[in-house]
């Protein structure tokens, strides 16, 4: 506990101090995990003493692009799978803000893939933390890039056949700084995960493993909200562990923690350097 | 066997001719109850001496419990000690010591106990914040009183000043090897086998340290040696636990009454969450964490915060 009595925001947090509060109770689902993302996030953002005016949130479609929206910041929701678009021309013309995107499986995987192979590449300084429910819940249940094989939606209502992606290890194979992946049900553990993204100078991508109890886990037979997000938890290997030794053992786990960090450099700099240069000013 | 008269009598020969000795070495995983077991062993097998060691440590890696007998004499037979034939019991950790005291020979064994604890998490029944322990709460002075020759002291904090917290084994070799009557260079050649490599220096000095601590005990009152008492354990405040439900935000999804370790919770008529067993609530925050819905809020507030307001 003493970690949450000091801390650099000063005071407890107050996930209200956060919340847009004419706009709650929010929209989402009874049991969305999406809602602990949120909180998690905004725990984050309180211990590292961000002011909520240089803090903007730039979200896309679907729940994940909902959960923005309840923040009191900068907010900003966008069109589908272009967050991370307007966030690279947020953070060029302001890099004084924290530029944070919520962005989900569908949003960031599908429609906005190609933004994000090329987010990654720039490596510019931007959080993305994709809400992955392995579903687009907002249209009605269809089967999103995360989907896992066999799996139940109202568009592969005989099983998907199609494999998921491993959205971590695109990210970091796309060359984004750093790579990260946490259950909801480890609050604390996601919350310091989101620190580390936030501190980091950088792209850094982290996947928050979030649940769909309404559409997806009711049309697969998952359970509750509480079965499927410890379901979550049995199923994560903490990142430290799988070097060690069960790595041949349990090969199919999820792996947590940061997962990949390069020291590349930061695109937003460069660009900077490159236009003072431009301008015959000398950095 | 008892340290004042140890010194007096430098004789092996003494030693040679009686029965068999029994030395009981006790302590949880990681603090060298083995090691310097095997040092006493090779000690007396260099002396002449008939030596039967075995030894439990099969949980010692989770901070279980390892203990080793080691019997020597002119013809060992059994390797184990039986129950009040410990001639010295050497407790590398106060609780240990505490309940391996049945096994000490009620009139002359020697007790030497490191007063350092270390507190299981099967000794944190209670789950309130900052709850005591089910710890042993038997003091120093207490103990010392039963026993007919004892000695406790904070060899955990006396190893930490010299450089390595991990030479309070060392320590306590020292002090049982003032209880005994081999030469001092023979007890150093052969520690020096046994500790791990670039550590013979500190090792040798926490030695020749236990070995002095008993030289000054016996000059002054154990009291004032007796360096950590257990009733100085720090007073925590006491915390009380206030859990807001804000009604019209939750949404009956469950999470907190599945989840809460307490089972403390559950929804009502309406199925709105509500706190329906306060006294087993902790505040430990896993329903606040885990509310999608920001619908509970757990506040921690002292006592005497709450007296102010009340």
């Amino acid at each position: 506990m003493n970690e949450m009595k000091t801390k650099a925001g000063g005071g407890n947090f107050e996930v209200r101090d956060y919340l847009r509060l004419d706009l709650m109770p929010h929209f989402m689902c009874p049991g969305c995990g999406h809602g602990i993302a949120l909180r998690a996030l905004l725990w984050a953002v309180h211990e590292l003493g961000i002011d909520k005016d240089n803090l903007a949130i730039v979200s896309g479609i679907g729940c994940s692009g909902r959960v923005g929206a309840y923040i009191d910041a900068n907010t900003y929701h966008v069109t589908h799978g272009r967050p991370l678009a307007f966030a690279t021309g947020l953070k060029l013309a302001r890099p004084d803000l924290k530029v944070i995107v919520i962005t989900g499986d569908g949003d960031c995987l599908a429609i906005g893939g190609n933004h994000l192979i090329h987010a990654c590449r720039r490596n510019l300084d931007i959080t993305c933390l994709m809400l992955n429910n392995e579903v687009y819940g907002m249209t009605g249940g269809q089967v999103s890039p995360t989907t896992a094989e066999n799996r139940l939606t109202t568009t592969t209502p005989s099983g998907n056949s199609e494999p998921a992606f491993d959205a971590c290890k695109l990210a970091e194979a796309a060359g984004a700084g750093l790579v990260g992946r946490e259950v909801t049900m480890q609050t604390p553990a996601l919350r310091n995960l989101i620190k580390a993204g936030l501190e980091f100078d950088g792209f850094s991508f982290l996947e928050v493993m979030s649940d769909c109890t309404e559409i997806y886990g009711r049309k697969n037979d998952l359970g509750e909200s509480a079965e499927m997000i410890m379901a979550q938890k049995s199923d994560m290997r903490p990142q430290a562990y799988t070097t060690i030794t069960d790595q041949p053992f349990r090969p199919n786990r999820l792996v947590t923690g940061v997962l990949a960090q390069s020291d590349r450099p930061e695109y937003g700099a460069t660009y900077r350097r490159q236009a003072a240069a431009l301008r015959g000013e000398t950095a | 066997m008892s340290i004042e008269t140890a010194n007096a009598e430098p004789s092996t020969a003494a030693v040679a001719k009686g029965r068999t000795r029994n030395v009981l070495i006790v302590g949880v995983g990681g603090q060298g109850v083995i090691m310097i077991s095997k040092v006493l062993a090779l000690l007396c097998q260099t002396q002449g001496l008939q030596v039967k060691q075995s030894e439990v440590h099969g949980m010692a890696k989770r901070g279980g419990v390892v203990f080793s007998h080691v019997r020597y004499g002119e013809e060992v037979w059994s390797p184990t000690i039986p129950m009040g034939e410990a001639d010295v019991l050497i407790a590398m950790e106060w609780a240990e010591g505490v309940r391996w005291l049945p096994f000490l020979r009620p009139d002359t064994g020697v007790f030497i106990a490191d007063t350092q604890q270390v507190i299981p998490p099967f000794a944190c029944r209670n789950r309130d914040f900052y709850a005591n322990p089910a710890y042993a709460t038997e003091t120093p002075a207490e103990i010392i009183d039963m026993v007919s020759d004892g000695f406790a002291l904070d060899a955990g904090r006396m190893a930490e000043e010299l450089g390595n917290a991990r030479a309070a084994n060392t320590i306590l070799l020292g002090t049982m090897s003032a209880a005994m009557d081999f030469p001092l260079e023979e007890w150093l050649s052969v520690l020096n086998q046994f500790v791990p490599k670039g550590t013979e220096e500190i090792n040798r000095q926490a030695f020749l340290l236990g070995r002095e601590w008993v030289e000054k005990t016996r000059l002054e009152p154990k009291e004032a040696t007796t360096v950590r008492a257990l009733e100085q354990q720090p007073v925590q405040p006491k915390i009380n636990v206030r859990l807001e439900i804000t009604r019209e935000w939750c949404k009956s999804c469950d999470i907190c009454v599945k989840l809460c370790p307490e089972r403390c919770l559950d929804l009502d008529e309406q199925q709105i969450v509500r706190l329906k067993d306060p006294a087993a609530c902790t505040g430990c925050r896993i329903c606040e964490w885990l509310c999608p819905d920001f619908a509970i809020a757990v506040h921690h507030e002292n006592s005497t915060a709450t007296e102010v307001s009340a």
